[in-house]
């Protein structure tokens, strides 16, 4: 029986979405014993549904818990299909740099951050939450990162942000790096006046805003 | 009217009764305004002042006496209560608040429920509640504000909080179990409170967002738990403020549901409208904390102003205050309340 791969991808979207993570590992598992090409599952699969799930959270249909289910689901599915993305489909990924400033351990924004800006196709070093300024310079520095995302939810910690843009700068070495923040108390007001190169108010902006870094 | 005393004007202000002008206040907990320079200037500092009763004690004394805040706050973070269920804690610094290190448990299942009368045993809480002792006896006319932690975040700080956050939708049964155990011991924090002389209960609940959970989880799991808790305050005849943190048009609706005395809210939202829209709240808010951190003081006055005549009931900061906030620019808000 010749299975209809398109309808395939978007059931495998559709799982993503409605949060089935035990669907979506069988669907995957279907699709590699079909044969079917791992790269075009997880573009047009699992990818298309985690872009569908955010539409939902930018809507207010879905909040924080759903998204987390969502992207459980998406991972689950992409542990099934990355063993087998064949060489060709190895893209040049650009290395991002993430983290939560020192002083706050709320990781919940930059976690879907970093969940979307990988299946966007960025490589992601996640230096976790409470990271010191300093960390984050050495780190980009040391993975040859393209950018630095820096993430807090409290107005008592955002000046962090500014450390690393001032150690930055204080290096010369600010040019080679685009520095992006969003969370709570952040606002494009404030990554003007400390110099970030742009700011995002949530996670679906922030992969258009990294693209666009990137391109630029 | 001009002899009202800072306690006889808040209550007042709950029951709805004549004033001559708003209170402003900043309640401790997670707002609380233990800023840096306070701290160098009197020598009563942090993290001392987490744990010291008599240094807990006296920054809020010198909180008060310094800001023009007519309240004290107390205690000056938000980590006791998970202290005291068992996560481990980081004091922090001067400038920097305490956090929990590690949950205890890394899903909701895994929790122990560990049995009533652990707030009282505990070495943090007994200097809370001497402090809070000390401050009540020794100044009367000063409301003493025990500031808790809401029960969906003390929960999300004893469980890895991005599990527990999913459990609330895929696991609810075991996510109810756990926030109503976290809710019976954090009324056993507020009892102690009451008990050792603190006027109000102010709670903080910034896990419990209308941005985080959507609407439906905020009725299922915040306002009922909230109201388990202002239940219990209100039985021994004491009024209780809870923050909402973040934007709240998603769960604006229920907002009137919490049964507190006031709503604070954040600096996003104008409670000038949510007044129009739901009369009979007793609002408090929201003097922008990036203003008081960044702005200058004739900015703070004019916004400060705007909420007075308003109709603001209650006057304070939007939100948790940074350390590094300048005393001038919190004395030009609390002096502009007081001269209006």
């Amino acid at each position: 029986m010749l299975v209809n791969k398109e309808e395939l991808y978007k059931k495998l979207a559709d799982t993503v979405v409605d949060m089935d993570e035990e669907e979506t590992v069988d669907i995957c598992n279907k699709i590699i014993s079909e044969n079917l090409d791992a790269y075009e599952a997880i573009d047009n699969g699992l990818s298309a549904g985690m872009d569908r799930a955010g539409k939902l959270f930018d809507e207010e249909e879905y909040f924080v818990p759903e998204l987390l289910l969502c992207s459980d689901a998406m991972y689950a599915g992409l542990e099934v299909l990355m063993p087998h993305l064949k060489a060709k489909d190895e893209k040049i990924k650009q290395k991002v740099v993430i983290g939560v400033v020192e002083g706050d351990t709320h990781d919940i924004g930059k976690n879907l951050v970093k969940i979307m800006l990988e299946t966007a196709g960025f490589e992601i070093v996640d230096l976790g939450r409470d990271v010191p300024p300093l960390t984050f310079v050495e780190k980009a520095k040391e993975e040859k990162a393209k950018i630095i995302v820096i993430s807090t939810l409290m107005t008592t910690t955002m000046e962090g942000m500014n450390e690393v843009i001032e150690i930055l700068n204080k290096e010369n070495i600010r040019e080679n790096f685009k520095v992006m923040i969003g969370g709570g108390p952040i606002s494009q007001g404030y990554a003007d006046k400390i110099g970030a190169d742009g700011y995002s108010v949530n996670a679906a902006a922030a992969v258009k805003l990294a693209k666009k870094l990137v391109l630029a | 009217m001009n002899d009202l005393t800072p306690k006889d004007r808040i209550f007042r202000t709950f029951k709805k009764q004549t004033i001559d002008r708003p209170p402003i206040i900043c309640p401790g907990g997670m707002m609380n305004a233990a800023i840096v320079d306070v701290m160098n200037k009197t020598g009563h500092i942090l993290p001392e002042g987490h744990y010291d009763s008599r240094i807990m004690a006296e920054l809020a004394k010198d909180i008060h006496e310094n800001t023009g805040f007519e309240n004290f706050g107390i205690p000056f973070c938000m980590t006791v209560e998970a202290e005291v269920l068992g996560s481990e804690i980081n004091y922090g610094t001067l400038a920097c608040e305490p956090k929990i290190k590690k949950e205890l448990y890394s899903k909701a299942s895994d929790v122990i429920f560990k049995e009533l009368g652990l707030m009282e045993k505990n070495k943090r809480v007994n200097s809370i509640i001497k402090a809070t002792y000390t401050l009540s006896k020794k100044y009367p006319d000063v409301p003493v504000i025990g500031s808790l932690t809401g029960p969906i975040s003390t929960a999300a700080s004893l469980i890895d909080p991005i599990s527990f956050l999913k459990e609330l939708r895929k696991n609810p049964s075991n996510a109810h179990s756990v926030i109503d155990y976290v809710s019976n011991h954090i009324i056993e924090l507020a009892k102690l409170m009451i008990e050792n002389g603190a006027n109000i209960i102010s709670i903080a609940d910034p896990t419990a967002t209308g941005e985080i959970l959507g609407p439906k989880m905020f009725a299922e799991y915040a306002v009922r738990y909230l109201n388990k808790i202002i239940n219990v305050i209100h039985s021994m005849n004491t009024p209780v403020i809870v923050h909402i943190c973040g934007k709240m048009s998603a769960v604006k609706k229920y907002i009137p549901y919490i049964k507190s005395d006031a709503i604070s809210t954040d600096s996003s939202i104008s409670l000038k409208m949510l007044k129009a829209e739901y009369p009979e709240l007793i609002t408090m808010g929201n003097v922008s904390t990036y203003l008081l951190e960044f702005g200058d003081e004739e900015k703070i006055a004019n916004q400060t102003l705007r909420l007075v005549s308003e109709g603001i009931n209650i006057i304070s900061p939007a939100c948790g205050l940074s350390t590094s906030t300048p005393l001038k620019n919190i004395e030009s808000m609390t002096k502009m309340v007081k001269e209006s």
